[in-house]
């Protein structure tokens, strides 16, 4: 087991370098003016732009620069954005919004989407199991650029159920909801279907026919045996999903004006901000990283057949 | 049969458990299937029965009636009874059959690998009745799943307890299996195929231990399988299955020494013999009829070597032979006295 930690800590790091420096180079490779771009329309006199080259060590050569990124990291300096602000207060801002939304966003693919599925799996054939079925059909059709401005228009303008935008009001967990739900219905379509398929494959292992044997009453043999079971896909794809959340909240956070870590990164890339672009990125790479650790350290937890060496 | 055993049915006035012309169809996609077809058979306390036949005979269908445990639909009882000391179960509500079920009848599978949960350990999995049904404390049951460990033979069973069961080797997981369809002191064990995904060591060490668990406990014990070499040293009588139909009842002793119904002859020329060497071994030629279109007349036919034009055309009745025998064959008689084959 602490080789097995000590091993998934080694890759975790080789991945974040490889990220880092895609992610650097890619930046680099744009080939913007970086001041202009910080100046904006204004003209920048020569001495503004030698001082500001040697502030931002635009002189230095890439790998240099990359170097001096990386060993800026292990002291938690994550370099300073093109607006003067430090990344790592921008991150620190942000991460707790988009914590917060995607902590709503995983609740409701829970309540909602592992919920239905068990309910559609139990019941297969029924009006309820096909009724979902189209549903999710639709709402995995819908991409989260449509969907979350319709949401944001049907519930937020005209129904008025939601504030419509979040903007300035970050604390508040009711102008987050709704952002939140959107955020999380694409995932609900799929967490449905794979509760749906899991219970469904399991309600038919012969173990369940031994728990009805054993004369159980049938909701333990499903909210015990069979769920137990059903657990260990869900579980993995709730932890990937998480990724998928975090890509997602680029969009959400714009349409919502949502002050998170995805409405920042859209912003640094529109104003090709490197510094920010590559700062948010490695806290997003970072998220994921551990997600996936956790996961496959849950799937020991429910699984016994799996040990890790 | 002993004397005894009829005394005791005498004075209570009915069998431990008696299947009673028992019909069981499903109805699929493609249409229906007569899977049981009048099926009667009974049980007393102490005894077993073997009930032996094929894949697709309705053995294993007839002991999932039993149970209750047959997914209805696409399964269908449109027929029979089944009487636990009297009481029909098939009338009885959902709530007081599961009382039975595990507690009165309980039932052991073949593959005892997929048939126990693979994410909780044998400890729970055997403990799990006791806590949640007899209201039993957590450290009662557990002990007294070591107990039952112990009683089937399972080494270092406090070590064990909290191993799952992909720890256990084939044979110790059957274990496992009977030490959980024990957990309730049932009167009833049914155990289907139990030694069929086993080594043939091991299958006898099993069928050993059913046997002395069957005779220290008193119960009752019906052995589905389709070895007959594992029917001979355990079983008290045997009911030959074909088709959903119980073909052949007999004692053990009697059926071996001559059977009365063709295809149990045929089934003990199949069986390979040491002091055989060097002959073709004899098999049952062509295969089961398909349920969803049954042979007319007696089911078996196409597949007789004495077929007459009755087999075609009537379905033979089962015939009382005495000592509590019957066989569903026109022939029986003949059989029996060796007239025929």
């Amino acid at each position: 087991m602490f080789r097995y930690l000590v091993r998934r800590f080694l890759q975790m790091i080789l991945v974040f370098v490889a990220t880092t420096f895609i992610v650097f180079a890619l930046m680099y490779a744009t080939g913007g003016d970086p001041i202009q771009a910080l100046a904006g329309e204004r003209p920048v006199s020569e001495q503004q732009r030698a001082q500001l080259t040697k502030l931002y060590g635009l002189d230095q050569p890439f790998l240099v620069r990359y170097w001096n990124y990386l060993t800026g990291l292990l002291r938690l300096d994550f370099g300073k954005a093109l607006n003067g602000r430090d990344v790592s207060e921008i991150i620190a801002s942000a991460l707790p919004v988009t914590a917060k939304l995607a902590l709503i966003a995983i609740i409701t693919t829970i309540v909602v989407g592992v919920v239905a599925g068990i309910i559609a799996g139990v019941r297969r054939g029924s009006i309820f199991d096909n009724s979902t079925l189209v549903l999710t059909l639709i709402v995995i059709g819908i991409p989260i650029v449509t969907l979350a401005p319709l949401a944001q228009y049907i519930f937020g303008i005209k129904l008025g159920w939601f504030p419509a935008t979040a903007a300035g009001r970050e604390d508040d967990i009711y102008a987050l909801l709704l952002p939140g739900i959107i955020l999380g219905a694409l995932s609900v379509a799929t967490a449905m279907r794979l509760t749906r398929a899991s219970f469904n494959e399991n309600l038919r292992s012969d173990y369940v026919r031994t728990a009805r044997s054993k004369g159980l009453p049938g909701r333990r043999v499903i909210g015990v045996h069979v769920l137990r079971n059903s657990l260990i896909p869900i579980i993995t794809f709730l932890g990937i999903e998480l990724g998928a959340l975090m890509a997602g909240a680029i969009v959400t956070e714009s349409v919502f004006n949502v002050n998170g870590i995805g409405f920042n990164l859209a912003r640094a890339l529109r104003t090709e901000d490197a510094p920010l672009v590559v700062g948010l990125v490695s806290v997003l790479v970072i998220i994921f990283l551990v997600a996936n650790l956790i996961v496959d350290l849950l799937y020991a937890v429910l699984d016994p057949r799996i040990r890790y060496e | 049969m002993t004397d005894i055993h009829v005394e005791t049915e005498r004075v209570q006035g009915h069998h431990l458990l008696e299947v009673k012309d028992l019909f069981v169809e499903f109805h699929t996609r493609d249409g229906v299937a007569r899977v049981i077809n009048g099926v009667s058979y009974h049980l007393d306390p102490g005894e077993t029965l073997a009930v032996l036949g094929e894949s697709g005979s309705g053995k294993s269908v007839t002991a999932q009636a039993i149970m209750g445990i047959l997914d209805m639909p696409p399964a269908k009882i449109p027929k029979g009874q089944i009487l636990y000391n009297g009481e029909d179960l098939l009338k009885m509500p959902e709530d007081k059959r599961r009382d039975i079920r595990g507690q009165q009848i309980s039932m052991i599978f073949q593959d005892a690998l997929s048939a126990l949960n693979p994410v909780f350990s044998v400890g729970w999995q055997i403990s799990e009745t006791l806590r949640t049904r007899m209201g039993m404390s957590k450290a009662d049951a557990m002990k007294r799943a070591v107990e039952l460990m112990d009683q089937v033979k399972i080494p270092a069973a406090k070590a064990r307890l909290k191993d799952y069961p992909h720890q256990f080797s084939g044979g110790m997981r059957q274990r496992v299996m009977i030490a959980m369809s024990l957990a309730m002191d049932p009167k009833v064990l049914i155990a289907d195929e139990p030694t069929t995904a086993l080594d043939v060591t091991v299958q006898a060490q099993i069928m050993d231990l059913l046997a002395d668990l069957r005779r220290d406990l008193n119960m009752g014990m019906i052995l589905i399988t389709h070895d007959l070499g594992v029917v001979a040293d355990v079983a008290d009588r045997i009911a030959v299955m074909y088709a959903g139909r119980i073909i052949e009842h007999a004692d053990v002793r009697a059926l071996y020494k001559q059977p009365a119904h063709p295809y149990t002859k045929g089934l003990l020329e199949s069986i390979p013999r040491l002091d055989d060497k060097g002959t073709v071994l004899k098999t049952i030629k062509g295969l089961p009829p398909n349920l969803m279109r049954l042979p007319t007349g007696c089911k078996y036919h196409p597949r007789c070597p004495y077929t007459q034009p009755i087999c075609v055309s009537d379905e033979p009745r089962s015939l009382n032979l005495g000592n509590g025998r019957t066989s569903a064959c026109h022939f029986a008689k003949e059989m029996l006295s060796g007239e025929l084959g």
